[in-house]
């Protein structure tokens, strides 16, 4: 018998072999439309923010260069520190009120909304059918000093003239959470919607309490709901600016709005960029040393609720 | 992949890619024949500042090397991009409800150019933020004529080079109508790169029923007694010039010293109680839905708001003296149409046409013969029965916000005009913490 390569054995075996190292890159073709776009929208765009952040100079001084100028950071530190804190604080009050919210608003509909799931859900998503910035507007409509919620309880008497919501750090941090509160919602009806109901009711058997049921089974199995939740209501609440911007006063001023005014009243871009790269570091840590107190054992998991 | 790309592309085509690229200084668009040009470096040379040194982001080109010859070379195209801010052009609806500007339908009937205009401009420094980018990477900025105010953001454009310079023989309106004032303002000598669109004063916008007794100066507004507590707004941008001008000072041969005597009022002024927030243009709405009881404001504004939409409101010129300012039509640099701009430009110079305009924004136009046609328009009209509206338009020529004295625009100042990085950024060190609380 002739020694060759076209037995019919050996091409099966290269065809498998061809097959399975096409089979190896597919996830890499699949990945490459997302990719190339990461690429040129995000990847490149931090590179130049980074880039941005080290140079000197001005739009009156002839122009930026780049200069590894790290004092930019220094300077931008020492003075807005109290608006990055009042940022972070504003955050945090938004997303742990979001998710007291979410949680058992998402719980019901999870166990209890039956075939109303999709309608109710439909109904969290509404708001989101209508600009964000337009429904911020409405708020300061509906929440005018003598506006049509206010005016007529003013009137009656059971509040003071000088009662006000607007322009008070009370009213930016409700507007930040009524915009972000699906965020919240969403990631953790994914959650909660795949338990397992019949892990409650063995719970149950096993003589746990209602309380217990929730605290053992539910609440654990719900953590990358959490977190998923967190993280996409905290990074962009840190960062926002509109709410501060429209519903806030002269107290209320958060780190995003600072970040506007360098771009685009002071012209000041290397500060204003640097200021960008410090809040995103500053919400990267804040973020993973969340994940370490959740207990969550890898962001993936929270990633696979989403799925 | 790269070298096989750019076999492909014929010489020519390549020649002319360059030549192209080179000419609008933009490296990004010889980089669009694929991702093959597209190095990291490229990229940061385009859109950052350059590390090159030939600062600015301006390249041959820069300098006061624009030949006016050259730029006003070609034929008026057949469409002219209009960016302006709101309420800022005569408007009106036809029989179906569309809203169109009556004064662009005339120039589209005489030239047969279609003018897009937009009322895209909120903020100067919002608007300029957005065009920078492409000023600085040399693109076409896709607007033709822009409107910005006398200041910073219009001395960066032309420390730039970001606007044309305008065409000083393709005016003749201009040069025969516009108000002295208007002619060879102090931060534009010889209207090189700027003509006015309107002008305007900044004073107090009060509404009557929510203040008690008469406001009539600065001082009022630090005032819990007169104002109220978180009711009084501010412009940002035009605060530190107008409180100066209140406390006697002349902002245009201002320094860090006097600014900061500015600062500390209102510093005080914050400290009383009153302030509700700085605002920008948004402080209308704020001061028509009653939120503001008084506030900073622009004169157009107000008077528009009492004159035409009848609110209990009223435009104060304060005792100490108010703040004078200019909005500039510019030709952003990479205008694809420079010819047709100066036309619209010019056009808004016929004192037939800034009637029509004046009747409508209410702010001091100017081409002074507006104010003897508007008192014509009146007349007919009530000749015609047409009493309210005969009214409003004697209100509007007979305005001393629109048509000022001497003496009284003897007490209005200019602001300060910064001119250099380190000017401009120890203002901003001085001003900018008052309002990030």
């Amino acid at each position: 018998m002739r020694r060759g390569v076209d037995t019919p054995e050996r091409a099966e075996e290269s065809r498998k072999r061809t097959l399975g190292s096409r089979r190896r890159l597919v996830p890499y073709y699949l990945l490459s439309p997302a990719g190339l776009f990461l690429t040129v929208f995000f990847l490149l765009p931090l590179v130049l923010m980074i880039y941005t952040s080290l140079q000197s100079g001005g739009l009156l001084a002839g122009g930026f260069t780049f200069t590894w100028e790290f004092g930019n950071y220094t300077e931008v530190l020492g003075q807005y520190q109290r608006q990055f804190l009042r940022s972070i604080q504003y955050s945090a009050i938004v997303t742990v009120v979001a998710l007291l919210l979410a949680y058992p608003l998402t719980y019901w509909i999870a166990f209890y909304a039956g075939k109303w799931k999709t309608s109710i859900l439909l109904l969290i998503l509404a708001p989101f059918f209508v600009s964000f910035i337009i429904r911020t507007i409405q708020w300061k409509f509906i929440l005018a000093d003598s506006g049509p919620l206010f005016g007529p309880i003013k009137d009656v008497g059971l509040l003071p003239d000088g009662f006000r919501v607007l322009a008070t750090p009370f009213a930016v941090v409700a507007g930040i959470t009524y915009n972000f509160l699906p965020f919240t919602a969403l990631p953790l009806y994914v959650a909660l919607e795949r338990i397992d109901k019949r892990l409650v009711e063995a719970a149950k058997d096993l003589y746990a309490s209602r309380w217990q049921a929730f605290r053992r089974v539910v609440w654990p199995l719900s953590i990358p709901g959490v977190f998923a939740g967190f993280l996409l209501t905290f990074v962009p609440a840190t960062g926002d600016y509109v709410n501060a911007d429209l519903l806030g006063g002269p107290g209320t001023t958060m780190i995003g709005n600072i970040i506007q005014q360098k771009f685009l009243t002071e012209l000041d871009y290397p500060e204003a960029a640097a200021l960008s790269v410090i809040l995103m570091v500053v919400m990267l840590v804040l973020a993973s040393l969340y994940a370490r107190i959740l207990g969550t054992e890898d962001v993936e998991r929270a990633a696979g609720a989403q799925a | 992949m790269s070298d096989r790309d750019e076999r492909i592309v014929d010489p020519a085509t390549m020649q002319d890619i360059m030549r192209h690229r080179l000419t609008r200084r933009s490296v990004l668009r010889g980089a669009g024949t694929g991702i093959a040009g597209f190095s990291l470096a490229s990229f940061l040379a385009a859109c950052g500042g350059d590390g090159g040194g030939n600062g600015g982001g301006n390249g041959g080109n820069g300098g006061n090397g624009f030949d006016i010859g050259q730029i006003y070379a070609g034929e008026p195209g057949d469409q002219i991009n209009f960016a302006n801010w709101p309420f800022y052009l005569d408007q009106s609806k036809n029989n179906e409800g569309e809203v169109f500007h009556p004064t662009l339908r005339r120039f589209a009937q005489e030239t047969g150019i279609q003018v897009n205009y937009e009322d895209v401009i909120n903020d100067n420094a919002e608007f300029f933020g957005r065009l920078q980018p492409l000023l600085a990477a040399g693109d076409d900025p896709g607007w033709d004529i822009i409107v910005m105010t006398n200041g910073r953001y219009f001395t960066t454009l032309v420390a730039n080079d970001w606007v044309y310079p305008l065409d000083p023989d393709r005016r003749p309106n201009f040069d025969a109508n516009a108000a002295s004032w208007a002619k060879d303002p102090f931060y534009d000598p010889g209207n090189t790169h700027g003509m006015a669109w309107q002008s305007g004063i900044t004073g107090i916008g009060v509404n009557r029923k929510l203040v008690n007794g008469e406001v009539t100066t600065m001082d009022d507004l630090a005032n819990p007694n007169k104002v109220g507590t978180n009711s009084v707004g501010m412009l940002e941008g035009d605060m530190p010039d107008w409180v100066m001008i209140n406390l006697g000072i002349d902002p245009t041969t201002s320094g860090p010293e006097e600014w900061r005597d500015a600062a500390n009022w209102l510093r005080m002024q914050q400290e009383s109680g009153t302030v509700r927030a700085y605002y920008g243009n948004e402080y209308l709405p704020e001061l028509q839905n009653e939120n503001l009881s008084a506030t900073m404001a622009w004169s157009g504004d107000v008077l528009y708001s009492e004159v035409w939409l009848q609110y209990d409101m009223e435009f104060v010129f304060p005792e100490d003296g108010a703040l004078l300012w200019i909005d500039n039509m510019m030709i952003p640099a990479g205008s694809q149409n420079p010819v047709g701009a100066m036309e619209v430009m010019d056009f808004y110079y016929d004192p037939e046409i800034a009637t029509m305009v004046t009747e409508w924004v209410l702010y001091m136009s100017p081409i002074p013969q507006t104010q003897e046609l508007i008192e014509a328009n009146a007349a007919q009209a009530e000749e015609q029965g047409f009493k309210g509206y005969a009214n409003k338009l004697y209100q509007t020529a007979r305005s001393p916000f629109l048509y000022p004295s001497d003496e009284f625009i003897s007490r209005t100042s200019f602001g300060r005009d910064l001119r250099t990085q380190e000017e401009t950024e120890e203002w901003d060190a001085i001003f900018l913490p008052i309002s990030q609380g």
